[in-house]
């Protein structure tokens, strides 16, 4: 009844190779976010960010970051993601470039809607598969895309991951 | 001439006006050289630059007169942007490293209304 509200945005987070990919933690794209307010919205936007904001969820295998921000002014903080350009991370500077996909309620929405996402992005990918091998476990990842209990993570072809959701 | 007495007629303006304008004055801890208006101008663009970063120091404003000497102003700022601008004003602290602060004398959402001030007013 009188909770606080939050909205939770999904990003995907494009980088130009994939080795800048496993640098992928909390702190350094937190870092990254409240620099860019910072210059785009000052002082006022950077305070903003300390309010309840996080980084909820980061998968450096498939690049899927979950926001976290309050409700009240998550719209002024959402405005600064695309002036995110780089990340620091163990030392090294990766170019990367946020791209939000859903905004939701609650973290349960948000991943309803990533299964739905990377089903899609799943048979995207079929066409540019390059063995048979490859393409069956395609084909096997894109049927067993659900939210279940607990399902191992599998890397199948050369483009990469499949999106199955993994529960803890 | 026939003087006929004028019919009364009421008119409310709910917020007519599309801008405001506030009268400041800066006030400097020592004293110093006079400034010009662009210098002026661009301290009230870097204060509002700190406080509400670049889109914030994007947000037009004009100085519709300044005073040299005395160093005062009337700015002309939209309605959604006069709590910003305000706020920037009221935070900036120094100008080319000397401590300095903005008095704002009046604010009003109508021109004429800075013209007379019941501060500064002497009654005979």
């Amino acid at each position: 009844m009188v909770r606080i509200k939050y909205r939770y945005l999904l990003c995907e987070v494009c980088v130009s190779e994939r080795s800048g990919l496993q640098m992928l933690a909390e702190r350094p794209i937190y870092d990254a976010l409240r620099a860019a307010l910072g210059k785009a919205h000052g002082a006022h936007g950077a305070a903003l960010l300390s309010v309840g904001s996080s980084v909820t969820y980061v998968n450096a295998y498939t690049g899927v970051v979950l926001l976290r921000f309050r409700k009240a002014h998550y719209r002024l903080l959402w405005s600064a993601l695309p002036f995110v350009t780089s990340i620091w991370s163990r030392g090294q500077k990766v170019p990367c470039f946020f791209n939000c996909v859903h905004i939701g309620g609650t973290i349960r929405t948000c991943q309803k809607f990533l299964v739905r996402y990377s089903r899609q992005q799943l048979c995207r990918m079929l066409p540019h598969c390059k063995t048979e091998a490859e393409k069956q476990e395609v084909r096997r990842a894109v049927l067993s895309c659900s939210l279940n209990k607990f399902r191992e993570e599998e890397e199948d072809n050369d483009f990469g991951e499949d999106g199955e959701e993994t529960e803890a | 001439m026939d003087e006929e007495p004028s019919s009364y007629e009421r008119v409310a303006y709910k917020n007519d006006s599309v801008y405001h304008y506030m009268k400041i004055c800066l006030i400097f801890g020592n004293e110093r050289k006079p400034l010009s208006a662009e210098q002026f101008k661009q301290l009230i663009i870097s204060g509002l630059k700190e406080l509400y970063g670049e889109v914030g120091a994007a947000f037009p404003f004009d100085v519709l007169t300044f005073d040299q000497f005395v160093l005062s102003a009337i700015l002309r700022v939209y309605n959604n942007g006069l709590v910003k601008l305000w706020s920037a004003l009221t935070l900036i602290g120094s100008c080319e490293n000397e401590s300095c602060a903005f008095r704002v004398t009046q604010v009003s959402p109508f021109l004429l209304a800075l013209s007379g001030n019941s501060r500064e007013m002497e009654v005979q």
